[in-house]
């Protein structure tokens, strides 16, 4: 494995909040995990026991995947750089119910995740401090292109758009500042979480 | 060595079934994105990479995957691999 990640993420990182979606009906259209080699391309050995192991091996599956991919976006929108490493975004796992929370390792950076577990799809967020959950919101809308304008009036206080490259940018009406947002749709589902507290911009 | 036009032809074959944005799809070029461009949801990347390990008979390393996101690199990616092949 090259050294090239192994530096600590730039300071911005710890203003950035992640989250991603299944639709698990659609996942199981989608996707045929249990084909050969696909979950050594993305699962550490660990992962692959938990997936395998499990009374629900799909929603373990998509829960693992999610709390990657929300951690991914925390890393990609801190250094601007896409790349499809999941095996490097390594997963641990506490389950109570429904509520689920874990972590998420990439090189010297880790995650917390918390996840939503229901059964028609799974969504996870991911903060790089457990006290950016405290003021965190979250929203589900209705997928399609007048998703912003419904969170728009749900939420008067922020503005959400996007830009061209089609990162999501949350503005506070008041004060202009703007706060740490993400988006994640997939399927029959749409969430964006927000912080009322973590601004871009200082 | 196999022609890049080729390679191109082949990656868009595999691209296909799980390309949401079909109109993209007739406009592939080197250039081309999976996620943004084509609108390939990023658990079938896997797929793709599958796919190809498969139609060329190569084996695509995790950093060689990493880099995957468009056609250009998985051009690259796959020149590089069929030139490992030949060499031994």
């Amino acid at each position: 494995m090259s050294n090239q990640h192994s530096t600590s993420l730039k300071p911005n990182l710890l203003k950035l909040i992640g989250n991603d979606l299944v639709d698990l009906r659609l996942a199981a259209i989608e996707s045929n995990w249990r084909r050969k080699g696909y979950l050594n391309k993305i699962c550490t050995p660990e992962e692959q026991k938990l997936v395998l192991e499990a009374a629900m091996p799909d929603e373990m599956l998509w829960l693992i995947w999610t709390m990657k991919e929300a951690a991914c976006k925390i890393v990609q929108r801190s250094t601007g750089i896409r790349k499809y490493e999941p095996l490097n975004f390594c997963c641990t796992l506490n389950t109570q119910g429904i509520e689920i929370s874990g972590m998420v390792s990439y090189f010297k950076d880790s995650f917390l995740i918390r996840s939503e577990l229901q059964s028609t799809f799974i969504h996870s967020v991911a903060v790089s401090d457990i006290k950016d959950f405290d003021q965190l919101h979250l929203q589900y809308l209705k997928p399609g292109i007048a998703y912003k304008a419904e969170f728009n009036t749900i939420t008067e206080l922020y503005q959400l758009a996007g830009t061209p490259s089609g990162i999501p940018e949350l503005t506070h009406q008041i004060t202009g500042q703007k706060h740490a947002v993400s988006v994640s749709h997939h399927g029959d589902y749409l969430a964006v979480i927000y912080s009322d507290s973590l601004l871009l911009t200082d | 060595m196999m022609d890049r036009e080729v390679i191109i032809s082949a990656i868009k074959e595999v691209a296909a079934p799980y390309t949401q944005d079909k109109e993209a799809l007739d406009q592939l070029s080197e250039t081309t994105s999976f996620i943004t461009d084509l609108k390939i949801n990023s658990a079938n990347l896997v797929d793709i990479v599958l796919d190809l390990e498969e139609k060329f008979g190569i084996e695509i390393d995790n950093d060689s995957m990493a880099k995957m996101l468009d056609v250009k690199s998985t051009l690259d990616v796959i020149e590089a691999k069929l030139a490992e092949i030949d060499r031994q």
